[in-house]
């Protein structure tokens, strides 16, 4: 390893690193700057991985604009969750060096796998952020919600682990190898091994974008998690899983079967998520399932993938994160250590809190696709690739799975801005430098994007050749 | 003399400049009112100004034909969307009528809405960007997003400040209008792909699609969803059920906005893109476009004719309204065409004009039955005068100025469909019936119940007389107006069968 490569590598090695360092302070000096120390280690990762636009390549690892554009998106979004973490942890009594540490270790997982470069290394990584994830979902112990959703999860995720290890060793079986770019390039007809093999990583990644039918844990887990750790699981590891999605898919670019089996997804899915959110009375629930929902649209625009359907799914995986932070960081917020959930004690929450209802409405609106939010760009490109590769039946669900959407995001923004609130609570607590910071972000990107797009459409274009 | 290049942009974004400037003080009505009236007037003064040279504009010889002013400068490069804003005759005039629209919105809201101030005017300023866009886009795809962004304001306003079943009427109104929408979307986008197959230019102009050569099924499914799109803003008549609950229910600034603007957008969409861009479907489709026309005007007028409450009674007569308009566009015939253009802009003065009125009633007596009133020409006689005008003129009066609109789109349908015009003409007997009814009941009679009421006020005087005064103009001189659109409309038809 050189140093070039080392300079290369090193906001991996920052976050990693950072993780144990947060550990051990935690251990030195209990309830000490925890969180901003944890905060300066993202950052760093992100400036530098910003500031030093080196490509580099090690055994498994290979540091290329595509990882990196992943590595600034992850550590963006981690940030984020971070800042909110920090006010919300402290109200719930949720204290401790685990969770700055966990969260590090998390991301540094996610970049490991946008930067895999070999199956091994993508398994490692999926796995390695998925661990973490089992321990966030669960750290609040005394929550009863969150013991079962961290056993839930932990359950599908196993699961979803073996799945995944299970096809990367058939398709090791039936090739030879596990490097991503050799898989490729063999133009040999697919046996039925290697095609078994291929499957079940799909399946096993269709678990981690909570695609119908491996979508299951998701409602369940998103609400009984607090909320800025789902405002990461929803968001990141969303995107840590595209970027592996984009990674293994060459390995079936000429079956076509690949295409019928994500086009069957995207199906179930679009359907599905729209469907079940129509019904639920908890908000968490209901952005749980939009963002089922929400992965249906991901899968559409992989269905379009030889026809510009890459591009879609990034631009769409950026816009749908910025506003899952924005949504699930408000509802962290207007929750404000209480258990409010039901949609109906949301009623005139935007008044009493401007900024965080705001965010919240801009938010579902960008998840709905009305312009001028960033995810109506998003939709647009998902629908033009997805009418570019002829899939005008699925477009056509897809639109209309979309008129449903919009029912159900209403439905918040009513409770937000047109009922009044019933009986005066307690006092508004103003919010905290962080909370703002963490919510103004995401909003001031949803409606960049929305207005803007140009620049990070070129910038897709030149990474997803 | 020169005309600013960036004239059409500060058109199109004064208002939301002066939006983002009232939110600051959202919470200071005593500040935010002067400061958005102050905007208001000032957008309709650049309107007035851009009709005051519109024929030194028209000699400048502009890029395209017809067009006063033209704006044009990348903008998503990755998709091909460009930023392409044109004003002709057409958007001039209906340029003009939103501006004035919304300064009327404004002034009927000034005491009525009294919680929030700050933030009603905040949606006012952001929506009157939102039409602005709509009237103005010549990409498609900028246009959608006028399209959508306009609706968003409407929402709050209707859901915020609305009576009745406002969350209802709200929700009713934006999920029908996205469902055209969405499917419009589509369409949009499947004809970018196909003029960029055919071309290899990736466009959204409408002048570079109007070029594409499309077989006759993809014509006929394309031109669908727009019709769609555009028949729900309209009205058209299975479509118009959202209408009389978003109409009824919203705070009076909100109907005299629907009224005056919303639909026009549906009417404007269709003969500035739908028509131009699918001339052979639209074709085909017309005679049920007129069918619906037809049945939607009578249909309305029979069932304004048993409503009770004075605004949805309105709301229905404007679906009969905006019938006459669509049968207009459905001949695509200089002179009906020509009416049709000019009976939206009467339609949204008339009609503005009698849901504003609606409004100052409702504020001093909290009803708006109309079994609650009668004999209100001995009680409230300015209100009762002006009234019975614009009711007047709602049913086309000679000398007033539904009946030059009318009476235009009428005599232009006769050449293309006699059968299509007579029908017509019996709806226009059917509006007589239900609009003398209303003032009968209201203003004549005698009183039923003791209501306390107060007369006019200056500043709705000076608001109704101006209308009036505009109602009057409209009717006696249309010319003017006329000559405003003669050149658009003859390149319109001209590129139409």
């Amino acid at each position: 390893m050189t140093k070039a490569d080392l300079m290369a590598f090193m906001p991996l090695i920052i976050l990693a690193g950072g993780s144990v360092v947060v550990l051990l302070a935690g251990a030195v000096r209990p309830g000490g700057w925890l969180y901003e120390l944890a905060l300066a280690f993202v950052a760093a990762a992100l400036v530098w991985t910003i500031a030093l636009p080196a490509t580099a390549a090690m055994p498994g690892l290979a540091v290329t604009p595509f990882s990196r554009f992943f590595a600034v998106f992850l550590d963006g979004t981690g940030l984020v969750a971070l800042l909110l973490a920090s006010g919300y942890n402290k109200r719930r009594g949720i204290v401790g060096e685990e969770y700055p540490a966990t969260l590090l270790f998390a991301l540094a997982g996610m970049g490991a796998a946008c930067a895999a470069s070999d199956l091994l290394m993508l398994f490692l990584g999926l796995e390695a952020f998925t661990f973490a994830f089992y321990i966030l979902v669960a750290v609040e112990r005394d929550s009863v919600r969150g013991g079962e959703a961290g056993l839930k999860y932990l359950l599908n995720g196993t699961l979803s682990a073996a799945i995944l290890a299970m096809g990367i060793a058939l398709v090791y079986c039936s090739r030879g190898t596990l490097k991503l770019a050799e898989l490729a390039l063999q133009a040999a007809p697919p046996e039925p091994l290697f095609l078994a093999g291929v499957c079940l990583v799909l399946v096993g990644l269709a678990f981690k974008l909570s695609w119908v039918p491996a979508h299951l844990w998701t409602p369940d887990v998103y609400q009984g998690a607090p909320a800025p750790v789902t405002a990461l699981l929803s968001t990141a590891s969303k995107g840590a899983s595209v970027a592996a999605l984009l990674l293994v898919l060459p390995l079936a670019a000429v079956w076509r079967g690949g295409h019928d089996i994500l086009w069957g997804l995207a199906l179930a899915t679009l359907v599905c998520g729209n469907m079940a959110a129509l019904v639920q009375s908890s908000i968490k629930r209901l952005l749980a399932w939009s963002s089922v929902a929400q992965m249906g649209y991901v899968a559409l625009a992989f269905v379009a993938l030889p026809a510009g359907g890459a591009r879609a799914a990034l631009f769409y995986i950026v816009a749908y994160a910025a506003a899952g932070l924005a949504s699930f960081g408000a509802v962290a917020v207007l929750a404000d250590g209480t258990d409010r959930d039901a949609i109906e004690q949301y009623r005139g929450l935007g008044y009493r809190n401007p900024l965080a209802g705001a965010a919240l409405a801009v938010a579902l609106f960008s998840l709905a696709g009305i312009p001028p939010a960033a995810g109506f760009m998003a939709k647009f490109a998902v629908f033009s690739a997805a009418l570019r590769a002829g899939e005008t039946a699925l477009a056509v669900v897809g639109v209309l799975s979309a008129l449903v959407a919009v029912f159900f995001y209403l439905r918040v923004v009513v409770a937000l801005y047109m009922r009044p609130a019933d009986g005066m609570e307690a006092a508004v607590r103003p919010l905290s430098i962080s909370e703002g910071v963490a919510l103004a972000i995401p909003t001031a990107a949803i409606l960049f994007l929305g207005l803007y797009p140009s620049p990070l459409l070129d910038l897709l274009i030149r990474i997803s050749r | 003399m020169m005309a600013d290049p960036h004239l059409l942009t500060i058109l199109v974004f004064f208002p939301l400049a002066g939006c983002l400037l009232v939110l600051p003080v959202w919470k200071r009505p005593a500040a935010a009112r002067p400061l958005a009236l102050g905007v208001m007037t000032g957008e309709l003064l650049l309107a007035l100004w851009l009709y005051a040279s519109w024929q030194g504009l028209a000699a400048l010889k502009p890029i395209l034909p017809g067009y006063l002013l033209v704006e044009d400068a990348p903008w998503i490069g990755a998709f091909g969307i460009r930023y392409t804003l044109g004003l002709d005759g057409i958007s001039l005039l209906m340029v003009m009528l939103t501006a004035f629209s919304f300064c009327v919105a404004l002034a009927v809201s000034w005491r009525a809405i009294g919680e929030k101030v700050g933030l009603f005017l905040a949606l006012l300023l952001a929506m009157e960007t939102g039409i602005m866009g709509v009237f103005l886009a010549l990409d498609l795809a900028l246009f959608y997003l006028f399209w959508e962004v306009m609706l968003i304001p409407m929402f709050f306003l209707i859901g915020i400040w609305g009576h009745g079943r406002h969350i209802y009427s709200t929700v009713k109104f934006f999920l029908f209008t996205m469902f055209g929408s969405l499917l419009m979307l589509l369409a949009i986008i499947a004809l970018h792909l196909l003029h960029a197959q055919q071309s290899g230019v990736a466009t959204f102009g409408l002048h570079q699609l109007i070029a594409t050569r499309l077989p006759a099924g993809t014509q006929l499914w394309l031109f669908g969803a727009f019709f769609l799109a555009f028949a729900i803003k309209f009205p058209l008549f299975p479509l118009h059920t959202w209408l009389p609950d978003a109409h009824t229910d919203a705070p009076t600034a909100g109907s005299v906005i629907l009224a005056g603007l919303l639909l026009k957008t549906g009417s404007y969409g269709l003969l500035r893109f739908g028509y131009p861009l699918f001339p052979q479907a639209a074709q085909t489709l017309t005679p049920l476009f007129y069918t619906l026309a037809i049945a939607g005007i009578i249909y309305a007028s029979l069932v304004a004719f048993a409503q009770e409450d004075m605004k949805r009674l309105i709301a229905y007569s404007s679906i009969g309204h905006m019938g006459y308009v669509a049968i207009g566009i459905a001949a695509w015939q200089p002179v009906a065409l020509s009416g049709s253009i000019i009976q939206m802009a009467n339609h949204g003065v008339t009609t503005g004009a009698l849901f504003a009125m609606v409004g100052m009633l409702d504020e001093r007596a909290h009803t708006r039955e109309i079994g609650a009133f009668g004999g209100l020409w001995g009680k409230i006689p300015l209100w009762s005068f002006f009234f019975l005008l614009f009711s007047m003129a709602s049913v086309g009066l000679p000398g007033l100025n539904n009946f030059v609109g009318e009476f235009l789109v009428l005599s232009g349908t006769f050449t293309k469909s006699p059968l299509a015009a007579g029908l017509a003409f019996t709806g226009i007997v059917l509006t007589l019936v239900y609009t003398v009814r209303l003032v009968q009941e209201v203003v004549f009679q005698t009183e039923r119940k003791p209501l306390p009421l107060a007369d006019l006020d200056r500043r709705e005087i000076c608001l109704l007389a101006l209308l009036a005064l505009l109602v009057i103009l409209m009717g006696v001189h249309p010319a003017p107006l006329l000559d405003l659109i003669h050149g658009p409309v003859k390149i319109l038809v001209g590129g139409a069968p």
